[in-house]
């Protein structure tokens, strides 16, 4: 059954080759699909239809009833005319229309007079789904990329240094605005022998890191290039985005 | 707890700053509370060619490079070779452990100088390499003068000009210690004395 995952959860991992699978009415591939995109399309519904908060998650329920789960329509998604996530949103955005349409016709509690603002044309990209969707991905990165370096007997002993350092060193700096802690402190305390070896031990995180997100992104992606493209694409994104404030 | 309190304690289980919490297992979350600017660095992360280290760290990784045991660095470029150095910088009761020990010898072995120099290089040369550009340099300017001034030999087959301007530009990094300034500066000295055919 169709349930809201948490946070740390959430991310498309659908490739195509596992959307094949998902239209041949393969219930936990189609399970876990629904789950994954639940919270990016959830944010999309809310900012396209602000009127329709209070229900989100029974029009998402709905969504995931008539359209997702019924047989043959995710064959719809083709590969070929866009990105699988811009197809999920515009068949979201036409199903909430049709909805309206129909309580509209029967009564009138639900109208498009009640929403606060029109809603915008199909093509009208939506920031608040991108956003959650790069979040899902880093976030999933880092989870993958935690349990990776802290995997017991990898080949590297010192390979839990690598995820602590990659975190005090780059992550904290960026999610709380600090300082990065100096080199004499990282030296002393990941008991480091030299300038090299501190340095392969920060581009390993780096590596790692980018290994990450490359899989994360593949998986909903396809192959190399098309990750690469993705992973420019969704940079330039939060770089705009970032830009406008 | 600051940061400099969790740097010194490595048993305390997360950091706190002014605005957020992260725990040493929290960092998903705190993507889901990051805005665009943030996760653009963060996806910024992973590109090899950003700076390692900021400028006002060379001086700590100079000093720490040149504490560095020798064998840790010249020890990655083959077994031959890591059996070579610790045979050469055991060799005579020399006891060169570390890069400032063999830079600042009164009569250091030149073929340990050659390696340190090619250590560098490799370095410098290396698209991917971590080591800071500036200290592969300095390291390689380092060993060339070292072979100037202590054994009168020329390890490096460099034209004075350039080796000359090397040199000068390594004299001028703020971050290098005194001791090392000086055995530049000596060299500098010499090879302006070579150009002037002072030397054969």
């Amino acid at each position: 059954m169709v349930s809201e995952p948490t946070k740390s959860s959430i991310f498309p991992r659908t490739d195509w080759a596992e959307l094949g699978r998902a239209t041949e009415a393969d219930a936990p591939c189609l399970d876990r699909l629904i789950r994954l995109y639940w919270q990016p399309l959830k944010i999309f519904l809310m900012a396209t239809f602000p009127g329709l908060k209070q229900q989100a998650d029974t029009l998402l329920q709905e969504f995931a009833e008539d359209k997702l789960l019924q047989d043959g329509w995710l064959r719809k998604a083709d590969q070929n005319r866009g990105r699988f996530r811009d197809f999920l949103k515009t068949s979201l955005r036409n199903f909430v229309l049709d909805r309206l349409n129909r309580a509209e016709a029967k009564n009138p509690p639900i109208s498009l007079e009640e929403l606060e603002q029109e809603p915008p044309p199909p093509a009208a990209p939506s920031e608040a789904f991108d956003l959650a969707w790069a979040q899902a991905v880093l976030a999933e990165t880092l989870r993958r990329m935690e349990a990776d370096c802290k995997k017991p007997g990898e080949d590297q002993p010192r390979r839990s240094y690598i995820w602590e350092m990659f975190r005090i060193r780059l992550l904290e700096p960026i999610f709380n605005d600090t300082v990065p802690p100096a080199y004499d402190q990282l030296i002393e305390r990941f008991g480091l022998k030299s300038p090299t070896d501190a340095s392969n031990t920060l581009l390993s995180a780096k590596r790692i890191f980018k290994a990450h997100l490359s899989r994360v992104i593949k998986e909903y992606a396809g192959q190399d290039a098309a990750a690469a493209t993705e992973i420019q694409a969704l940079e330039d994104f939060l770089i705009r985005l970032a830009k406008r404030g | 707890m600051k940061l400099e309190k969790r740097m010194q304690d490595p048993r305390q289980p997360s950091v706190t700053v002014d605005r957020t919490v992260m725990s040493e297992s929290d960092s998903p979350a705190a993507v889901f509370q990051s805005r665009a600017n943030k996760l653009a660095t963060l996806l910024a992360t992973g590109e090899e060619h950003a700076r390692l280290w900021r400028p006002d760290e060379l001086a700590a990784i100079f000093r720490h490079q040149m504490s560095a045991p020798m064998l840790v660095d010249l020890g990655g470029f083959d077994s031959r070779t890591a059996t070579k150095l610790r045979t050469l910088s055991e060799a005579q009761g020399l006891l060169l452990k570390s890069f400032g020990d063999l830079f600042h010898h009164p009569s250091p072995l030149i073929e340990l100088l050659e390696l340190v120099k090619n250590f560098a290089k490799a370095n410098l040369d290396h698209p991917e390499s971590g080591l800071p550009g500036e200290i592969a340099a300095a390291l390689y300017y380092t060993s060339i003068a070292a072979a100037l001034i202590r054994l009168d030999a020329r390890i490096s087959q460099l034209p004075d000009a350039d080796l000359r301007h090397g040199l000068q530009w390594t004299l001028e990094q703020a971050w290098l210690d005194e001791k090392t300034k000086e055995l530049l500066a000596q060299a500098l000295g010499k090879i302006s004395g070579v150009q002037k055919g002072a030397m054969s």
